[in-house]
């Protein structure tokens, strides 16, 4: 059988895949789209974003509910249906599946199930259902992803030790759960099962939750976590789990102390590896790093002038939004456009409760680096709407760089903060200083206000609250 | 904490790997060189922003690594934070221009400022809405050299604008009448394997800045080579003495040095020696500094490094900054601080052997000397053919500076200050 021939082939269909084989067919290239999943969009619409998204939302409304009777509204007790809610899920993920089907049908992308193996820098093999195929391409997009890393010591062959791909299946509500790994995964999904009734024990080997985020930022999640979980067990080690019956026998160690313990199931969110391995790439001159993500520049090219990569398998922040800005380097670049990904502001959101969102510069990372900013904060028990929501464990900062009043960085914490971080990513993508930011009216009574008071925090002038000692000096004021 | 290779200043933002001066587990001190990195213009030490323990070495020598690139890991010591790029942003060595260059004003007709450059303490890119830096990546234009014009420096499209129109009037303005361009000629490829075996070795970065400065210096300035030759009989005879008395005190008594000593009467007599030709606004820079350059040969070719302020320094303090300067070079473990700002160089190849030879004009300097190995020569004295040490001795010197005429005088002082030395000037105390 001849082989096929397109311009571009792009492995794996998930966000950074399917926006760049888009993207390229918007540009007249022809493309191939392979994946060996039945449904394209990869983890983000299968197995991470989008199904941990509509679980969270089905139940932030058990939370909003019980909460509600503060505000004299009393529902009984939820009652639970896990295979409707199972099957509502399924039916999101299945219209954005074959949503994406029909783009990439009018855009003319071809699209082959099954597992791709390169043969050589030209070449592709792929396994579909419907025997071998071989692609003979110009240029390649390796966009496979990463998997939910399960370590050894924890892979007993037992379902009831999960990683997040089964976590969202949702079997069933278990009565013990542990989480092993306080990152974003762990503790979204701990929250989920946490509201629909499971006792969660959370562990994490550092001294605190959610690495990256700034501590004031972590702070009021920590704080429901306390109160949702059965226990968050910092600085916390997993030695080893056994199957005892129908539980898992896990031994821990904290504080020196040796602990052991029955779970009806555990959950391990320890990190993410990249699916670099049986994709043939000793065929290519495709290098790979120590940690085994694949070595790219910034023009997401390879060690191999006819492959270039993005997403998750070139390591970095392991986000979609962050895959699908690759992909549009990788074509621009492939179509012969100067384009770089240098300088993108990445935000990182956390569907906790309550969220957490930044962009940009970061506290933490300004004092790793040791660069001087200036931070001013706005908490949200000066807002209104925070007020009104019930909201009111929230904070808004800006990171500044004092010179130039240009804000850096963008973090906030609280409901909403994953739509509310797009004004600060737009701040800091434009070189905005506080300035500009206290000058454009925000309309009240909103959460979004919460960014323009902060910025007038810096200057020392915010209506909704004081600010005895001013950050930005008076001079500013005075100019302003 | 990892530590990354910070930024070294302009264009310098990748090298090669030539020494690692740490090893894994070793406790190292804040500003204690880490390694060494060589890019195209010197050899500079990477110093550790902070006090700690190695934990993991991350690159070997032979890599080439960019800016950003993780060097090691370090386990903090748990003492009061410091500020890493504080280092980066002012520690640092900035690559100048050309080593060894006078720092050069902005001219400030014309609205040409075109040395302007954006360098926040944050280390942060210049703000730019991202349209805006796209259409510098098209252009191909370094948005740091655009002033922005609304708040905080942001640029926009009238001030890309601008800056595009000022470099149109720099291009258009009338160009300095000393840079005539070479013609350009395309390199051939020559397939030498066919006459007979060969072997490739790819040019060091060092090699490559040396061909391209001797070219750059072949090629705009014109040389004039006056030979000499110095009577350093009794000299050496001084330095026999004086040896033993030098070594105690823990420096070499050297010829190189001597000349160094004997180069500052000529050059105050006639400052020109000690001037620069600033191209950019045809005007003669004399500096009021005495700062001589001595090329020592490494593995890797030729550095020079500078010895400060040599009319301030005794004989016995030259030669003891000469011989540690010239080890460290050798070493390459010099900064690049210490490769500029020279007024003057000396080379001396009579170590090796040989007679006069012509060296090139390191410029921006405006001369050279070159010495070559002295030997016993038949010379007639009171009409008396005696044998006397005679060293043969280069002056190259930029013609566009200094006339035939100052050349020899030049010279000839030189010569004479060599010949003249008294016991006095070796004394351990005397400047």
């Amino acid at each position: 059988m001849d082989p096929l021939k397109t311009e571009i082939v792009v492995l794996g269909a998930g966000p950074g895949g399917y926006a760049a084989a888009f993207y390229a067919a918007d540009r007249e290239k022809k493309v191939i789209l392979v994946d060996e999943g039945r449904r394209l969009g990869g983890v983000c619409l299968n197995r991470g974003c989008i199904p941990s998204k509509a679980l969270l939302h089905a139940t932030h409304l058990i939370r909003e509910a019980k909460a509600s009777s503060q505000h004299g509204i009393t529902f009984g007790d939820p009652r639970i249906d896990l295979e409707q809610m199972r099957s509502w899920k399924e039916s999101v993920l299945d219209k954005l599946g074959q949503g994406l089907g029909g783009l990439a049908q009018k855009r003319g992308v071809e699209v082959l199930q099954g597992r791709g193996h390169f043969e050589d820098s030209q070449t592709l093999r792929v396994e579909t259902p419907a025997g071998q195929k071989f692609i003979n391409y110009e240029t390649a997009i390796i966009a496979v992803g990463s998997k939910a890393a399960m370590p050894a010591a924890f892979d007993l062959g037992n379902p009831r030790v999960m990683t997040s791909t089964e976590a969202l299946e949702l079997e069933e509500v278990p009565d013990e759960l542990l989480v092993v790994g306080g990152g974003y995964i762990g503790m979204e999904l701990g929250t989920v099962y946490a509201t629909l009734g499971s006792k969660v024990t959370l562990v994490e080997l550092l001294d605190s939750i959610l690495l990256g985020a700034d501590a004031d930022m972590v702070r009021p999640v920590m704080r429901y976590a306390q109160e949702a979980f059965k226990e968050v067990r910092l600085k916390t080690k997993v030695l080893k789990m056994a199957t005892s019956g129908k539980q898992i026998k896990v031994t821990m160690e904290s504080d020196k102390q040796r602990i052991e313990e029955l779970y009806d199931r555990v959950l391990v969110c320890v990190g993410r590896a990249p699916n670099c391995k049986d994709l043939g790439l000793q065929n290519t001159k495709v290098q790979m790093d120590d940690r085994g993500f694949v070595k790219v520049n910034a023009q997401q090219r390879t060690a191999d002038p006819a492959i270039y990569a993005i997403g998750d398998v070139v390591g970095g922040a392991l986000l979609a939004h962050k895959a699908t800005k690759e992909g549009r380097v990788a074509v621009e670049v492939i179509t012969g456009e100067a384009s770089s990904f240098q300088d993108v502001v990445i935000p990182a959101v956390i569907f906790t409760d309550p969220e957490v969102a930044w962009c940009g510069l970061t506290e933490t990372e300004a004092k790793e680096k040791g660069i001087a900013v200036e931070v001013a904060k706005f908490p949200w028990a000066a807002s209104g709407r925070a007020m009104t929501l019930d909201r009111t464990d929230g904070v808004t900062k800006l990171i500044i760089e004092p010179e130039t009043e240009r804000i850096l960085g963008v973090g906030i914490v609280g409901a909403g903060a994953g739509e509310l971080i797009s004004e600060g990513v737009l701040a800091v993508e434009m070189g905005a200083t506080a300035r500009d930011l206290a000058g454009c009216v925000h309309p009240h009574p909103t959460l979004s206000e919460t960014l323009m008071e902060c910025a007038e925090v810096f200057y020392g002038y915010p209506t909704h609250t004081f600010v005895r000692k001013k950050t930005g000096s008076l001079l500013r004021k005075a100019a302003g | 904490m990892d530590v990354k290779l910070p930024r070294l200043g302009e264009g310098a933002d990748s090298g090669v790997v030539v020494n690692i001066m740490v090893s894994e587990g070793e406790q190292i001190q804040k500003d204690q060189t880490i390694l060494e990195l060589e890019n195209e213009k010197a050899v500079a030490p990477i110093p550790s922003p902070l006090s700690g323990t190695i934990q993991k070495i991350h690159v070997k020598e032979g890599d080439e690594i960019t800016v950003g690139q993780v060097l090691i890991s370090l386990a903090e010591e748990a003492a009061a934070p410091q500020p890493a790029a504080k280092a980066k942003a002012e520690e640092f060595p900035q690559r100048a221009e050309k080593a060894g260059a006078p720092v050069r004003e902005a001219p400030e007709e014309a609205g040409l400022a075109q040395e302007y450059r954006y360098e926040p303490k944050s280390g942060f890119p210049p703000p730019a809405p991202p349209s805006i830096r796209k259409l510098a990546t098209d252009l191909g234009i370094d948005l740091t050299r655009v002033q922005g014009s609304e708040p905080g420096g942001r640029i926009t499209l009238n001030d890309v604008r601008a800056y595009i129109q000022r470099l149109q009037q720099i291009a258009f303005a009338k160009k300095p009448a000393v840079t005539r361009e070479a013609p350009a000629r395309e390199p051939e490829s020559i397939d030498f394997a066919k006459w007979g075996p060969v072997s490739k070795k790819r040019m060091s970065p060092l090699r490559r800045t040396v061909a391209e400065r001797t070219s750059e210096a072949w090629a705009t300035v014109p040389h004039v080579f006056q030979l000499d030759e110095g009577d350093i009989t009794a000299a050496m005879e001084l330095r026999k003495k004086y040896a033993p008395l030098y070594e105690k005190k823990g420096a070499r008594l050297t010829l190189t040095g001597l000349v160094l000593k004997a180069a500052i009467a000529p050059l105050k007599k006639f400052p020109i020696f000690n001037a620069s030709l600033d191209e950019t606004t045809q005007e003669i820079v004399y500096k009021e500094y005495f700062h001589i350059g001595v090329a020592v040969d490494t593995e890797s070719g030729l550095i020079v490094p500078v010895i400060r302020d040599v009319d301030k320094k005794n004989l016995l303090e030259i030669s003891k900054e000469l011989a540690e300067l010239a080890e460290r070079t050798r070493q390459r473990k010099i900064s690049l601080e210490e490769l500029q700002g020279g007024t003057l160089t000396i080379s001396n190849l009579g170590g090796i052997g040989g007679a006069h030879f012509t060296p090139i004009v390191y410029k921006p300097q405006s001369a050279v000397i070159g010495l070559g190995q002295g030997e016993l020569k038949a010379v007639v004295r009171d009409g008396k053919v005696e044998a006397r040490l005679m060293l043969p001795v280069t002056l190259s010197y930029d013609h566009r500076l200094i006339d035939g005429a100052d050349g020899a005088r030049f010279v000839r002082e030189l010569v004479q200050a060599l010949e003249s030395f008294k016991e006095a000037d070796f004394n351990l105390e005397g400047k």
